[in-house]
């Protein structure tokens, strides 16, 4: 079976700062997959490039068989891609389920649709009882799910999360990866960008790690942690040797 | 399936009906035409704030060239019939679409302008057609336009001895433009409008598309203002630039519903109540000489408002905030 989504040999300079540099991966349907490095390794590049907040500098993104390189934001959402934001962006005069709403009128203009379905998806989320609440008076681990809630609306085959578990606490962690494993076990395949990697590798199916730009590696998360040479890029190489 | 919701929007169109009902009724205890006048400008300038609501307040693209539109109404309406002998009613749909489309061609290029300098640019396009009407002598230049007088009909949409019809038309385009905005709010539009007000970006994310959200919101917004624009010139049948495309009537389309809770169902009405009537009273009696004076009253309300309740008076309206997200929020900051 063809991967969901590829990136072509991506590049991508900011006015002389190469931020991604021929970065060539796959993600497979169904799989929950960790694009991790170091602080500067380019994976919130790389992930805005996949959802379309910007276009390459060269190279291509396939999506579901489907050169969507050049397409903006809106229409990626609307051919399957989801995602949220690292700083999150709430919709703050509007209500929870106004939020959600939103997301899921891409699939349907039947207010009365639009509005169950963002039922469901709040109470898959575990926001259902905060439906009627302002988002702006959500606290912040609120605020990460509903931003997971909203995208999962638009019906996404391909969920993008920017650290959406980075900053909580324990217990709101281990509630943010229990919700990554269900939204997985709906079909919906994830790829997520995260910093901690204690938090991300005991969920993750498969790890990519990039530093400076480019894929230092990939495989299991398991694989993945023991690498020299990812010990090295996350604490120098002194500690490489070591191990 | 939520109820609350559903019932939320029944009562708003109950007392929507309920306040058309009373106010249908007022001229008949109410025969001083002074007072009735008020009225009139009372309802229409209520409809052209709810109008410039679903652009700015929805939509979030502060105009403070809406006068264009008033104006254009009001021109299309009285060129083509003093030219033309085209009924006033075919010239108030003219001259709405006729906005809706001028409207989408300046949007095509401002809606790319962020935050200030979309709102300098309806600034100044308003007033660059203000003075190209002023200079242009097929449509009166600065005389103007003198609606000839005929006697008094629905078809010409003349009455010089009752200002009854007029009161109940502009009563009429005020309750058009509120079940516009009470329609829309529970639309597509309404929702993508929100989203595109609060957050472009996160919007786009979720499929919305932000650039023809601002063009829907501009036609529907211009449409109905040209609309209130044709009235007016019947209303007062004599037209010149100053008096339909002056930048004043961009502030009395923005005022009310600043007033009353901009991007509301009920503030620009509640506001265009509150205020219009306060100008005209102020202006008659400790006017005078003294033009301005109801500026003041303008200033003094908005610097009121935006201390006091930065939401708008609707706010004061709305059921109160429950005090359990505050503890939630509290609970969990300790």
């Amino acid at each position: 079976m063809t991967a969901l989504l590829e990136t072509r040999n991506i590049t991508q300079r900011f006015s002389g700062l190469t931020a991604n540099s021929d970065v060539s991966i796959k993600v497979g349907r169904g799989e929950i997959v960790g694009l991790i490095g170091p602080n500067g390794a380019g994976k919130s590049t790389l992930f805005n490039l996949i959802a379309g907040a910007f276009k390459p500098t060269e190279g291509q993104i396939i999506f579901d068989g489907e050169d969507v390189t050049a397409l903006p934001a809106a229409e990626r959402c609307q051919r399957g891609i989801g995602r949220t934001f690292q700083v999150v962006k709430s919709f703050e005069t509007m209500t929870v389920i106004e939020n959600v709403i939103v997301g899921s009128l891409v699939r349907t203009t039947h207010m009365r649709d639009a509005r169950r379905k963002a039922h469901e998806v709040l109470e898959f989320c575990g926001l259902g009882a905060r439906a009627d609440v302002l988002a702006s008076d959500l606290v912040p681990s609120e605020k990460r799910r509903l931003e997971v809630a909203r995208a999962l609306a638009t019906e996404p085959k391909l969920l993008l999360l920017d650290e959406v578990l980075t900053g909580l606490t324990p217990v709101e962690s281990q509630k943010g990866v229990e919700l990554v494993r269900r939204v997985r076990d709906t079909g919906i395949t994830v790829l997520m960008v995260e910093h901690v990697m204690e938090i991300v590798m005991p969920l993750v199916d498969r790890a990519i790690v990039l530093d400076l730009g480019k894929v230092l590696i990939e495989g299991k998360p398991t694989d993945v942690v023991r690498d020299p040479k990812v010990i090295s890029a996350y604490l120098g190489d002194r500690h490489a040797v070591g191990a | 399936m939520d109820k609350a919701f559903i019932q939320r929007r029944r009562r708003d169109l109950v007392v929507a009906a309920f306040l058309t009902a009373i106010a249908a009724v007022v001229p008949m205890f109410v025969k001083d035409v002074y007072v009735q006048n008020i009225m009139v400008l009372t309802l229409m300038y209520g409809a052209l704030s709810q109008s410039w609501n679903i652009l700015s307040g929805y939509c979030g693209q502060i105009s403070l060239g809406h006068a264009l539109y008033f104006g254009l109404g009001a021109y299309t309406t009285a060129i083509l019939f003093t030219k033309f002998g085209v009924l006033p009613w075919f010239g108030m749909l003219s001259g709405g679409v006729l906005s809706a489309i001028i409207a989408m061609a300046l949007g095509y290029p401002c809606f790319r302008l962020g935050g200030h300098y979309f709102v300098i640019a309806t600034i100044v396009i308003a007033e660059i057609t203000l003075l190209l009407f002023h200079n242009w002598d097929w449509a009166g230049a600065a005389l103007g336009i003198d609606i000839p007088v005929r006697r008094d009909s629905w078809v010409t949409f003349q009455f010089t001895r009752s200002k009854l019809p007029y009161f109940y038309f502009a009563l009429a385009l005020a309750c058009v433009a509120w079940f516009v905005t009470w329609w829309l709010e529970d639309s597509k539009w309404g929702y993508w409008w929100r989203a595109v007000k609060d957050n472009p970006i996160a919007a786009e994310s979720l499929g919305v598309d932000v650039f023809n959200s601002k063009m829907g919101a501009a036609a529907v917004s211009a449409f109905l203002v040209a609309i209130g624009g044709s009235f007016y010139a019947q209303f007062v049948s004599y037209i010149d630039p100053e008096s339909v495309m002056g930048f004043q009537f961009s502030l009395l389309m923005a005022l009310p519903a600043v007033l009353g809770g901009i991007g509301t169902l009920w503030g620009p009405l509640l506001g265009a109540a509150i205020l219009i009537p306060l100008t005209e009273l102020t202006r008659s009696y400790i006017g005078g000489s003294g033009r301005g004076v109801d500026l003041i009253v303008y200033g003094g309300l908005i610097i009121a408002i935006s201390l006091a309740r930065p939401q708008g008076l609707v706010s004061l309206f709305s059921r109160k905030p429950k005090p359990a997200a505050n503890q939630v929020r509290e609970a969990v900051a300790s």
